[in-house]
């Protein structure tokens, strides 16, 4: 039956120049190091030949408000596009170098969602949502100039309070690893974002990150300290700016029980950049 | 309720561009008609980011309204 053949994590803004712009020449330096480290993550995960790609991401108050927040939707169909805006914000505008459509793996993403809902996950299913960076940059940044495989992409909400516990999103990622252990696919995952910033979302602490937590986070996920992660709060996240590890919670149930090694750290004042890969059996 | 009409008005500049350019011409015409305080009208109306942050305004939408990006 399927395996996942490949799980990792990684900070989902890979704009050198937003970074230079915001964090000076030690920013650009610093995501061009990350981009690089996760290109060769992307090279380990070509050697694994998935056949879909799961990405668990958040939405950044652009495609679901207001009318509905999901706290965790599966993208479902047989394309997804990729975001438009008019007058983009900067690292948006990279979107507009990437391809318009993607190819979703229907009969995965299908299979997630009916499954979960049978497994008691109140999953949403959307036809229609697209895709910024939070997926793509990444997605981008792995792959290359090779072939996107099939994407499986899923939002979680990390801002729109009330949002799903790490609990909840530990255990969706157990769910993901289930879905696949029954089904003939090998399948990647990764999740996004982070590490901490912009804590309690307020402007009056942009500029901030939380080095203590983060390396806790990193150190937790780096010895399979699962219980510890997921008795952590959404208040804590949130006082944090860690509301982003929710995605990582995602990947690293669906790694369960691997340990991940860390591929990336490095303090950046506005955020922690950060990447990780699980080390499957 | 009133945080939701702050968000919804934030959303729209975000994603209309018609909308925006009514608020970029007359901030007070354009939102005579919104469902909001006396405080988040005149944080609307006079801009002020970290105002409309502090009444529940989200932070990336803020920091993602075209033309009025607060950082």
């Amino acid at each position: 039956m399927g395996r996942i053949v490949f799980a990792g994590a990684m900070s989902h803004v890979l704009d050198p120049d937003y970074y230079g712009t915001h964090c000076g020449p030690r920013g650009r330096q610093m995501v061009q190091e990350l981009m690089a480290l996760v290109g060769e993550m992307g090279t380990r995960m070509a050697a694994a030949e998935p056949d879909a790609l799961v990405v668990v991401a958040d939405d950044h108050l652009n495609v679901f408000s207001f009318n509905a927040v999901p706290a965790i939707c599966v993208r479902i169909g047989t394309h997804v596009e990729r975001m438009e805006q008019d007058h983009a914000v900067a690292f948006d505008r990279l979107l507009d170098r990437l391809p318009r459509r993607y190819l979703l793996h229907e009969a995965l993403a299908n299979t997630v969602l009916e499954e979960g809902l049978e497994a008691d996950f109140d999953l949403t299913m959307s036809w229609e949502a697209p895709l910024d960076h939070a997926f793509l940059s990444p997605v981008t940044a792995l792959v290359g100039d090779g072939t996107v495989p099939p994407l499986v992409p899923i939002f979680v909400n990390c801002f729109v309070a009330p949002q799903p516990t790490p609990r909840r999103c530990f255990a969706f990622g157990q769910h993901l690893a289930r879905v696949v252990a029954r089904h003939p696919w090998n399948v990647a995952v990764i999740a996004t974002g982070g590490l901490s910033h912009f804590p309690e979302l307020t402007f009056a602490r942009v500029g901030e990150s939380d080095v203590a937590f983060d390396r806790k986070i990193m150190a937790w996920l780096g010895a399979a300290e699962h219980d510890a992660l997921c008795a952590l709060t959404m208040k804590t996240l949130h006082e944090a700016g860690g509301h982003e590890l929710l995605n990582w919670m995602v990947a690293a149930g669906a790694a369960a029980p691997a340990r991940a090694r860390e591929v990336y750290f490095g303090e950046l004042g506005r955020i922690n950049l950060a990447a990780v890969e699980w080390e499957l059996p | 309720m009133s945080r939701y009409a702050v968000n919804t008005l934030l959303y729209r500049l975000k994603k209309d561009p018609d909308f925006r350019a009514r608020f970029a011409a007359d901030r007070a015409v354009a939102l005579a008609d919104a469902d909001l305080s006396d405080a988040e009208r005149e944080a609307l109306v006079h801009w002020d980011p970290r105002q409309i942050n502090a009444l529940g305004g989200y932070l990336h939408l803020l920091m993602s309204i075209p033309g009025l990006e607060g950082h």
